[in-house]
C-alpha cells in the first residue's frame, strides 16, 4: 500500500494564532481518512494547505507524491476538492458545470463526455444533466459538486464538511455515494467533519484534531479500544456537591469524567465494577444519583478522552447561537 | 391597524441602520443637480478657433481684435462671463483644416489676401468661417459670435469715417450638420460600456468572491494570470456587445447616421475595446478590493454619473466651469467620446485620434496592472 498524503511538521500561523501546529501524519492510499474536530480546530486550514490554497508557515507535505510547496501545479492536477461552500454555477446546467471543470483540468474532448455521463449516472443525476442547477435540491447540488471534482480522475479527493447543511436522508445518500466512489474509483479520500456519526460511518481511519494539534490517529475501533477499560458510565444526578466531583476525578477507577447539565459522563476502566462505587461515593458526599447507564464508548467519548471536552459542546453552542440570531431577526 | 405601525417601525429601524443606503439615495440626485446644472448652465466660452490670415490691414486687425475680446455670458441669476473665442494662428488653410479634423479647433476663420484691399476700395470684404457642425451647440454659439463681431467692426468704422464698409461673413459648413441626438450618441455608447462593466464585470466578481468560487479556481491547475485574463476578457466581450447594440439602436431608432467605412468601424471597435478593457479593469479592481459589497454597489452609480456628465457627452466641454474641466482632463470617457465623435462624424483616420488613443492606452495599461495586482491579492 502506498502513501497518498505525507504530512511532515506542517504548521500555519496567522499572527499569534497557531491554526495548525506541527502536524505529522501519513494517509494511506486505500483510506477514507476523517479529520475530526470542532469548529475552529484547524482542520479546514490543514486542508487548505494540502490543496495548495494556503502557504504553510513551516513544514511541508507530499500529496500524491508531489511537494505542496515546490510542485503546487502537479498537486492540483492530482487532486479533487469539494469545498465547504456551494460553488456551482446555478445559472448553468449540470452538464455545463461538469464540462467547464473538465476543461479547467485539460481533460481531452473525446474523454470528457463519456466521463461526465458515467459520473452523472453514479450519483443518479443522469436524467437531470440538462437542467439548470438552480432547480436542484440541496442534496442533488452536493452530489453534483462531488462528481464535478472527479472529472479528471484525481488520485486523492479532499472534502471539507461534505454533509453540512443536508437533511439526514441526503446525508445518508452522500455517504453511500462516497463509499461507492471510493471503491469504484479506487480513490483516497480526506474528509474534515465535526459529525461523529459521519466519521464513524464513513471513515476507516480517523485523526482527532484539537487546537491545531493532531491528538490521536487510528481506526474508529482502535480509538475506542484505546480508552482503557473501554466502558462509559452515564450518570444522571439531581444533586452533586463539588466535593463528590473532585473525589470522583481523583479515584483510580475513573479515567476521565465530564459534567454537563445534570449528566456525568465517566470513562471507567471497568464499567460494571465502577457503577456501585460511583453511587456509593456520591451518596457518601451528600449527592443524589437518579439513574445510571452503562454503554459502549462512542467517538464522542474518544474525543472527550483525548481533549477533555465533548465535541458536542461545540456543536450545541453553534446551535444556540443560531437560535438566538433567528430570535433577534424575528424581534 | 396596529400591525401596520410595527411593519413600518421595522422598515424605519432597518433604514436607520444602513447609512449607506440613505447616503446613496441622496448622492445620486445631488450629483445630477451639480453636474447637469453646471454642464448645461454655462455659456460656451473659449471656443478654440484657427485663424488663417492672408491680409494684414486695419480692417482684418479690427475684426480679429473684437473676436479676441468678445465676451459670452451665462444667463441666469449669477452671471459669469468669459472670452467667447480662443484664437489660434494657423500658417495656412491646410494646417487649419487638419486642426479642425482632429477636433482641436471648432471653426476656421479665413481672411483672404484681397480682404483689406477690397474693403478700402469700397468692395465687398468677405471673411469665410468654416464651422464644425458635428458639435451643433458650439457651432451655434460661435456663428453668433462671428456675425456679431462683423457688425461691431462695421459700426466702429462707420462711426470713425462716416462711411459703412461692406464686410460680409460667409458661414460654411465643413461637415454635414449633425443633430443633437447624434452628438449625444457617442456618449451613450461609452456609457453602455461602463454600465456593462458595473453589472457584467464587477458585480459578478463580487458574487463569485462571496461564494468562494474564485478561491475554488485555485485548487484547479488554472494559473493566476489565466484567471485574471479570463475575467477581464469576458468583461470586454460584454462591454463590446452592449456598446455595439447601443450603436445599432442609435442608428435604427434614434436616427444616428455615422459616416463610417470599414476602417472607421474597425477604429471604433478598437476604441471601444481599449476603453472597455480599461473600465472593466478599474471596476474589477474596485469590486475585488471593496471593503463590503454594498460599498461597490452604491458607489458604482455615482461614479457613472461623474464620468458621463464630465465627458462632454451631452454638452461641449467649452461650456463647463473650470473645476469640471479639470475632471474632464483625466476622465477616460471624455477621450473615448472625443475619439468616437471624430470617427463617426468626421471620418477620422488613426492619426486624427492618436492622441485620444494614447491617453486611453496609458489609462488602460495602468488599470490592467492595478486589477491584476488587486485580483492576485484577493486570490
Amino acid at each position: 500500500m502506498s502513501i497518498a498524503v505525507q504530512i511532515s511538521n506542517l504548521t500555519k500561523r496567522f499572527g499569534n494564532l497557531v491554526a495548525v501546529d506541527r502536524i505529522n501524519l501519513d494517509i494511506q492510499s486505500d483510506e477514507i481518512f476523517g479529520l475530526l474536530g470542532p469548529n475552529g480546530s484547524g482542520k479546514t486550514t490543514l486542508i487548505r494547505m494540502l490543496t495548495t490554497i494556503l502557504q504553510p508557515t513551516d513544514g511541508t507535505a507530499k500529496v500524491a507524491g508531489y511537494d505542496i510547496r515546490k510542485n503546487p501545479t502537479e498537486v492540483r492536477e492530482s487532486i479533487g476538492v469539494v469545498s465547504q461552500a456551494m460553488t456551482l454555477d446555478i445559472e448553468l446546467t449540470a452538464w455545463e458545470n461538469m464540462d467547464l471543470y473538465a476543461k479547467y483540468y485539460n481533460v481531452p474532448r473525446e474523454i470528457r463526455s463519456t466521463r461526465i455521463r458515467e459520473l452523472l449516472k453514479v450519483v443518479g443525476l443522469a436524467e437531470r444533466a440538462n437542467f439548470t442547477v438552480g432547480s436542484f435540491s440541496g442534496g442533488m447540488k452536493r452530489r453534483l459538486e462531488l462528481i464535478r471534482s472527479l472529472v479528471h480522475h484525481p488520485k486523492i479527493l479532499f472534502l471539507d464538511e461534505p454533509t453540512t447543511g443536508l437533511d439526514p436522508q441526503a446525508r445518508n445518500a452522500v455517504w453511500e455515494y462516497l463509499k461507492k466512489i471510493h471503491k469504484e474509483e479506487q480513490i483516497t479520500m480526506v474528509i474534515t467533519t465535526h459529525y461523529l456519526d459521519e466519521a464513524e460511518v464513513l471513515c476507516n481511519k480517523v485523526g482527532i484534531v484539537d487546537f491545531g494539534k493532531l491528538v490521536e490517529v487510528g481506526t474508529p475501533n482502535e480509538l475506542k479500544r484505546k480508552i482503557m477499560g473501554g466502558d462509559v458510565v452515564e450518570a444522571e444526578f439531581s444533586t452533586l456537591p463539588d466535593e463528590a466531583f473532585n473525589e470522583l476525578e481523583s479515584s483510580d477507577f475513573v479515567v476521565k469524567l465530564n459534567k454537563r447539565d445534570n449528566t456525568l459522563t465517566i470513562l471507567a476502566k471497568n464499567g460494571a465494577e465502577a457503577v456501585p462505587k460511583i453511587i456509593e461515593l456520591v451518596n457518601a458526599k451528600g449527592g443524589k444519583i437518579r439513574s445510571v447507564t452503562l454503554r459502549e464508548p462512542t467517538l464522542d467519548d474518544v474525543f472527550l478522552h483525548y481533549t477533555g471536552r465533548s465535541i458536542r459542546e461545540d456543536t450545541v453552542v453553534t446551535k444556540k447561537k443560531f437560535v438566538s440570531t433567528w430570535a433577534a431577526m424575528r424581534r | 391597524m396596529k400591525g401596520a405601525i410595527w411593519v413600518c417601525e421595522r422598515d424605519l429601524r432597518k433604514f436607520v441602520r444602513q447609512p449607506f443606503v440613505m447616503m446613496s439615495a441622496l448622492v445620486a440626485p445631488f450629483l445630477m443637480l451639480v453636474l447637469l446644472g453646471n454642464a448645461f448652465g454655462g455659456s460656451i466660452t473659449h471656443v478654440p478657433v484657427a485663424v488663417v490670415r492672408y491680409s494684414q490691414g486695419k480692417y482684418s486687425s479690427a475684426y480679429l481684435d473684437i473676436l479676441r475680446t468678445e465676451q459670452s455670458c451665462a444667463l441666469g441669476g449669477r452671471v459669469s462671463c468669459g472670452n467667447t473665442f480662443h484664437l489660434i494662428d494657423a500658417p495656412d488653410l491646410e494646417t487649419a483644416e487638419q486642426m479642425l479634423k482632429q477636433g482641436n479647433v471648432k471653426a476656421i476663420v479665413y481672411i483672404p489676401n484681397t480682404f483689406d484691399g477690397t474693403l478700402s476700395n469700397d468692395g465687398n470684404g468677405i471673411v469665410t468661417i468654416y464651422l464644425d457642425n458635428t458639435d451643433p451647440l458650439s457651432a451655434q454659439a460661435a456663428s453668433g459670435g462671428f456675425t456679431n463681431a462683423a457688425n461691431q467692426v462695421s459700426a466702429q468704422i462707420q462711426a470713425g469715417t462716416g462711411h459703412q464698409p461692406n464686410l460680409e461673413i460667409d458661414l460654411a459648413d465643413f461637415y454635414r450638420r449633425v443633430e443633437y441626438v447624434e452628438f449625444m450618441a457617442p456618449g451613450s455608447i461609452v456609457q453602455s460600456i461602463f454600465v456593462a462593466s458595473i453589472i457584467g464585470g464587477g458585480i459578478s466578481i463580487l458574487f463569485d468572491k462571496q461564494r468562494v468560487v474564485i478561491e475554488g479556481y485555485l485548487t484547479t491547475p488554472l494559473k493566476q494570470y489565466e484567471i485574471v485574463v479570463g475575467v477581464l476578457l469576458a468583461g470586454v466581450v460584454k462591454a463590446l456587445f452592449s456598446s455595439l447594440t447601443m450603436l445599432f439602436l442609435a442608428m435604427a431608432i434614434a436616427g444616428v447616421r455615422p459616416m463610417t467605412g470599414v476602417t472607421g468601424f474597425l477604429l471604433m471597435l478598437f476604441t471601444i475595446f481599449l476603453t472597455g478593457l480599461g473600465v472593466i479593469s478599474m471596476m474589477t479592481a474596485f469590486a475585488v478590493r471593496a471593503p463590503a459589497p454594498e460599498v461597490y454597489q452604491f458607489s458604482a452609480f455615482p461614479i457613472n454619473l461623474v464620468l458621463y456628465f464630465t465627458s462632454g457627452a451631452i454638452y461641449p466641454i467649452e461650456g463647463f466651469p473650470e473645476w469640471m474641466r479639470r475632471i474632464t482632463v483625466v476622465n477616460p470617457e471624455a477621450y473615448a467620446v472625443h475619439a468616437l465623435r471624430l470617427i463617426m462624424y468626421k471620418g477620422a483616420n488613426l492619426a486624427a485620434i492618436a492622441g485620444d488613443l494614447a491617453f486611453l492606452a496609458v489609462f488602460t495599461g495602468i488599470m490592467v496592472i492595478i486589477a491584476t495586482l488587486a485580483f492576485k491579492r484577493a486570490l
